[in-house]
């Protein structure tokens, strides 16, 4: 009889036992949830771990431009790669490059079109000017040399200018791009240990 | 759950907020370079030639752009200041030479003159660089 009772107990807390472990299988996420929202929860303080996976995807891709003697480099990271560089009748495509992000596309088209006018009009302003200045050497009467050095003159300032406000454009362009990068953040581990936006609402 | 989401979802939406009002980019003007900041490029700073910019304090949250901005003003002005003693050494050469009777600028001159021209314009040139990455730093540790 005191055999049976044991039996009885014995075959009940193995049962029990069981039961619990296939309840606690049936949720296999739920602690991982719990300790990652709650890891995701003390982070904030600190450092979240957004900032990371951002930081990350920042520091490999974001790119920046160097101006240096007429030309630049645009540069993906702080010291990364020179990805392309744009100047004077350069043909690197920007807009390829910065395609991901349409505000950035559009700036991009806008640092084109600018850099290309402003470097034809300077360029002519230019030629124009070193004319102008060999004609006055050579005859002081021309009543052309003054007309040609101030016209040259002249182009090269609108030219340079245009130059200006197309490395502004560009500037912006990078600005949108690196910008798009951070708003495609992957994923935190918050919303990944939740992420039954759907479910909450089913 | 759904406070956790929506915790979630407002940190990146103040992330997106954070980079667009803050974030700092490079733009050049008439007057020199502009540090232009967030979307509505408001001008927080402007490098001119004379006046010294703290360009370190603009960037003081993120130790990489300190460093780079600290290279940055410890070359830029410097450099602006040779390559102007280049020109004016050379002016002055050339006023000092047609005052009297007219003899061309001495070639000693002329080198110093394109010596000191291009040693500032490396230092530009190098300043440049450096803001440009100060930059980059800023806003790669701008809160996220």
């Amino acid at each position: 009889m005191k055999s049976r009772i044991f039996l009885a107990l014995f075959a009940s807390v193995s049962v029990f036992g069981v039961g619990a472990q296939a309840q606690a299988n049936d949720h296999p996420a739920k602690p991982v949830a719990t300790s990652a929202a709650s890891a995701g929860t003390a982070a904030n303080g600190s450092r979240p771990p957004t900032a990371t996976d951002s930081t990350r995807a920042y520091s490999s891709q974001a790119l920046r431009f160097e101006s240096s003697w007429g030309s630049a480099d645009i540069i993906r990271g702080a010291d990364g790669p020179v990805v392309g560089t744009v100047g004077w009748f350069r043909g690197f495509d920007v807009e390829k490059l910065v395609e991901s992000s349409p505000r950035a596309l559009a700036e991009a088209k806008n640092f084109e079109t600018r850099n290309f006018r402003g470097s034809l009009v300077s360029t002519i302003g230019a030629a124009t000017l070193a004319i102008g200045i060999v004609v006055a050497s050579n005859s002081s009467n021309s009543a052309s040399s003054p007309i040609l050095i101030i016209g040259g003159a002249g182009a090269i300032g609108w030219g340079l200018h245009r130059i200006n406000t197309g490395y502004a454009a560009l500037s912006k362009a990078l600005w949108w791009y690196n910008r798009d990068l951070r708003a495609d953040l992957p994923p935190s581990p918050a919303t990944v240990a939740h992420p039954t936006r759907d479910s909450n609402q089913r | 759950m759904g406070f956790a989401l929506m915790t979630s979802t407002a940190e990146i939406e103040a992330q997106e907020r954070t980079y667009e009002e803050d974030a700092l980019r490079l733009d050049s003007g008439l007057s020199g370079l502009r540090i232009v900041r967030g979307v509505s490029d408001s001008v927080v700073l402007t490098v001119g030639i004379v006046r010294a910019v703290d360009v370190v304090r603009l960037v003081a949250p993120s130790p990489n752009a300190v460093a780079q901005a600290k290279v940055f003003e410890s070359n830029y002005r410097q450099g602006i200041w040779t390559a102007a003693l280049g020109v004016a050494v050379w002016g002055a050469a050339f006023a000092i030479n047609h005052i009297g009777p007219n003899q061309p600028v001495p070639l000693g001159v002329t080198i110093t003159t394109v010596a000191l021209v291009s040693y500032g314009a490396t230092r530009i040139d190098t300043a440049k660089r450096a803001l440009s990455k100060a930059v980059w730093w800023y806003n790669r540790d701008l809160k996220r």
